[in-house]
């Protein structure tokens, strides 16, 4: 006869090995090896909660610290790669298969890893792309998790970074899995349940608060004149005329500086109200001048941001909040706000190719992707009309009934024709491409595919990819906008004047904006400070941020 | 921390110091269309060393010397622009201004303006540059006692470092605000010297609690404590004028006095809240986050008075 519980008995069993470590579910962070050492089994599928912000890494120590005769060939699925025992489980044996999608940090090591060998690589993901394989192929056996805090039944209040926590432990505990968190502090009662106590199995009183990274915070000290340009032209060339209202920003300082132009520039141009209104965005600091002046009708995020809990809870009209006040942040849910409801992603890249395709990678790191191209796409199973994306389908051509033809989602980069250290943004040939040769990877690593774009704006202008008809036209339009790099200098001058006549290209004059306009004076903050204080004290930036 | 709404006024005295360009704070500083330059950039008075190492040149190499009008007053003023070299001192950037100081000889001004936003001597052009200071330092003193008044004027990017700083030590008053930076060495020079461990250069809060505006007014090295804004700095400047002590042996000798008894009471110190401690600030964790009216309040309580010595 058919055992149809055959899962469920060994995680009983799993259970039963690890409660001789455990009081009730409450574990001291002194037995954490002891406890994943009686849960793991080799070949496991585990999840170490390396979110983007978020770390699990009391857990992440106590796997490392694990025997490897005892614990090894792991299959790891997890969204961030960033502390370095993330891979030094592999170097140990510890684990031996990787799923993965953002490694910021650890690209470069990543990369040798490869390249040596020593981690077999399963697919390097989107943040959607993976979530969703945690409920088909690639369920986690057991999740390690973080959060805030917890109550002895394991109820877990998982604080404003709440992140990826509720999907992973989604697919785990409801999947015959075991739920092991790392908590700051174990409380008689959490101030809201984040994850009801039946999913977790066994809390981890932490000896040290949980790692988080203030990864979204862009000084306004730093922002340049020539970001400033860029973001004049994006406003101007790209949100008025589309009147773009719902929108994600990635996380550079060209976007910076557009959030910093809304209630100067923006609100000189009278678009207050009519875009920028709904936002999927982490709590950047650097919205906060909009949001001050009454710019922003609501944002949903998908992590926190660090020093901005205060200023949230002030801002319950604007935030998702839950009932004790602080952040409910959701990163699948988000994501999928970003892909499906928004209308607009705008974000910076490294190179950009003659097609359109765009790459962060470069020939010896291996960053991973995050959530940019799940929202720098255009979703196809998107239904619902808005006047922003049938304009931009229109643009896009087509023939037919209109009635049958989709819009478009704009996808927009935002990048200098020379980036860090001069190196040329433009490329005829993705670094991308050679990496993945190096590597054997099926799949070049390409943050947004070619058709997906529809402008790209720099510092001499914007190139609207929506309005070409053929490849050779996109290729000029794109050389057309490179500036002074060996793509731009390849152009077409005479085509690429007769791209400026259909609007395909626009420059700054044809736009009606001074380049000697572009001054810092613009924008609302200037620095960290001017922040704290457009937030009435609120904000409390971390001090790696203040001068002060 | 206090807090004050952000202006986006148009105003050409509202704007930022730290962030206007050294023609931008002449401009706004002096009485409008009133500064008429020296040696400016269309004669191309450029350092003759900086080719010799492949790098670009300024036509005014980075240091603006003119005359001009300050509610009337004449007063001659020297500006550096820390975005060219960080404002390091160089041959010609030294030379206009030490010509600038002997011209106040002749000229008579009300006082002599120097605007400084620099990291000190130009490693390229090191032996002329550290000339200059001296001839620079020795300018100031025969121009201040000569009765004209030379009134300093920090808030830059670059602060007011190295030679900057010694200058500036040598100036009848000294104004600053909060993003401006007034010392010898600089975070970076401490730290590879004597280890991360004895200054942490990344440690901004460190490095502004340490040679910030704040520390410095507190201290006495600086006289005035004001607004990141160039009216801020037009109404200190003009408050600094009649202020400025006489360059004598009594003024000297208090000077010296001073700062005999400040390095008696604080030389050990590690941290500057310390110092504000037992300046009688009851609770010196808050004073970087003080507004510039928080903080003047603060400085009227003190004990101590304002220190009144050069």
């Amino acid at each position: 006869m058919t055992d149809w519980c055959q899962e469920r008995t060994a995680r009983e069993a799993r259970l039963e090995r690890a409660r001789a470590h455990a009081d009730g579910k409450v574990v001291p962070a002194a037995r954490v090896v002891d406890l994943l050492e009686a849960i793991l089994q080799p070949g496991d599928r585990v999840c170490l909660e390396g979110d983007n912000q978020k770390q699990a890494d009391c857990l992440a120590r106590g796997l490392s610290a694990c025997d490897p005769a005892r614990v090894h060939d792991l299959h790891m699925v997890q969204s961030g790669i960033v502390l370095p025992e993330h891979l030094d489980i592999f170097e140990q044996g510890i684990a031996k298969r990787l799923d993965y999608s953002y490694s910021g940090p650890q690209g470069g090591r990543i990369a040798k890893m490869l390249y040596g060998g020593q981690i077999e690589l399963g697919a390097v993901h989107t943040y959607l792309e993976l979530f969703a394989r945690y409920f088909i192929d690639l369920t986690p056996n057991v999740a390690l998790i973080a959060g805030v805090s917890a109550d002895r039944d394991g109820n877990l209040y998982t604080g404003p970074n709440t992140e990826d926590t509720p999907t992973v432990v989604e697919a785990t505990a409801f999947k015959n899995g075991v739920v092991v968190a790392q908590v700051n502090a174990i409380v008689d009662r959490v101030s809201r349940v984040d994850i009801p106590g039946d999913r977790v199995d066994f809390v981890v009183e932490a000896d040290k608060p949980f790692y988080v990274e203030p990864l979204f915070t862009r000084d306004p000290g730093a922002v340049t004149e020539t970001q400033i340009l860029m973001a004049m032209m994006a406003i101007k060339g790209i949100y008025a005329e589309y009147g773009i209202r719902r929108l994600n920003h990635g996380i550079g300082f060209g976007t910076a500086a557009i959030e910093l132009l809304l209630p100067t520039y923006a609100e000189r141009l009278g678009l207050k109200g009519k875009i920028a209104t709904h936002w999927a965005l982490n709590p950047h600091p650097s919205l906060i001048p909009a949001i001050e002046s009454g710019w922003v009708s609501q944002i949903h995020c998908f992590g926190s941001e660090v020093g901005m809990d205060k200023y949230i809870r002030a801002r319950p009209d604007v935030f998702f909040t839950g009932s004790d006040g602080s952040l409910r942040s959701n990163r699948a849910f988000c994501q999928t706000a970003g892909l499906y409801a928004c209308d607009l992603f705008i974000g910076s890249t490294l190179q950009i190719d003659l097609q359109g395709h765009s790459s962060t990678v470069t020939t010896n790191r291996v960053a991973g992707f995050g959530g940019a191209p799940n929202m720098g796409s255009d979703p196809h199973g998107r239904r619902h009309p808005s006047d922003t994306w049938m304009k931009a389908g229109r643009e896009a051509g087509g023939t037919g009934d209109p009635a049958l033809r989709r819009g478009r989602k704009l996808v927009v980069q935002l990048v200098e024709t020379f980036g860090d250290k001069l190196v040329p943004a433009f490329v005829e040939k993705l670094d991308a491409l050679e990496l993945a040769k190096k590597l054997n990877l099926e799949l070049a690593p390409v943050m947004v595919y070619a058709d997906d774009v529809t402008h790209i704006v720099t510092e001499e202008g914007i190139a609207n990819l929506l309005l070409c008809r053929t490849l050779d036209e996109r290729e000029q339009a794109i050389r057309g906008v490179a500036g002074y790099t060996e793509v731009g200098r390849g152009r077409d001058h005479a085509e690429v004047e007769r791209l400026r006549a259909r609007g395909i290209i626009r420059r700054p004059e044809d736009l009606g904006i001074e380049p000697l306009d572009a001054d810092r004076s613009l924008l609302a903050a200037r620095s960290i400070k001017d922040l704290v204080h457009w937030s009435g004290g609120l904000y409390e930036p971390p001090a790696k941020f203040r001068n002060w | 921390m206090d807090w004050k709404p952000v202006t986006l006024s148009p105003s050409p005295l509202d704007q930022s110091w730290y962030e206007a360009s050294a023609r931008a704070r002449l401009a706004g500083l002096l009485d409008a269309d009133s500064f008429q330059e020296f040696i400016g950039p269309e004669q191309r008075m450029m350092s003759p060393h900086l080719p010799l190492f492949d790098l670009p040149r300024a036509f005014d190499d980075g240091m603006i010397v003119g005359h001009g009008l300050l509610e009337a007053q004449p007063v001659l003023v020297a500006a550096q622009e820390g975005r060219f070299m960080g404002g390091a001192f160089g041959e010609i950037h030294g030379a206009k201004l030490v010509g600038l100081l002997r011209a106040a000889l002749a000229v008579k001004p009300s006082a002599v303006l120097i605007l400084f936003d620099t990291g000190g001597v130009r490693l390229q052009e090191a032996n002329a540059g550290e000339t200059a200071i001296a001839e620079i330092m020795r300018a100031i003193a025969i121009a201040r006692a000569a009765g004209i008044p030379v009134i300093g004027l920090i808030g830059g990017r670059a602060g007011c470092y190295g030679g900057g700083g010694l200058v500036a030590g040598t100036c009848s008053r000294l104004v600053i605000s909060e993003g401006g930076r007034l010392s010898v060495s600089g975070p970076e020079v401490i730290e590879t010297n004597r280890g991360a461990e004895e200054f942490d250069s990344r440690d901004r809060a460190l490095v502004w609690r340490t040679m910030g505006g704040k520390h410095r007014r507190l201290l006495g090295a600086a006289d005035a404590f004001v607004d990141d804004t160039i009216g801020a700095f037009r109404a200190a400047a003009l408050a600094a004028i009649p202020a400025a002590p006489a360059f004598d042996l009594a003024t000297l000798q208090a000077e010296q006095a001073r700062l005999e008894a400040r390095l008696d009471r604080f030389g050990d110190c590690a941290d500057a809240t310390e110092i504000w401690g037992r300046l009688g600030v009851d609770d010196p964790t808050a004073v970087p986050g003080l507004t510039t009216e928080a903080f003047d309040a603060l400085l009227d309580r003190l004990p101590e008075g304002p220190h009144h010595a050069r």
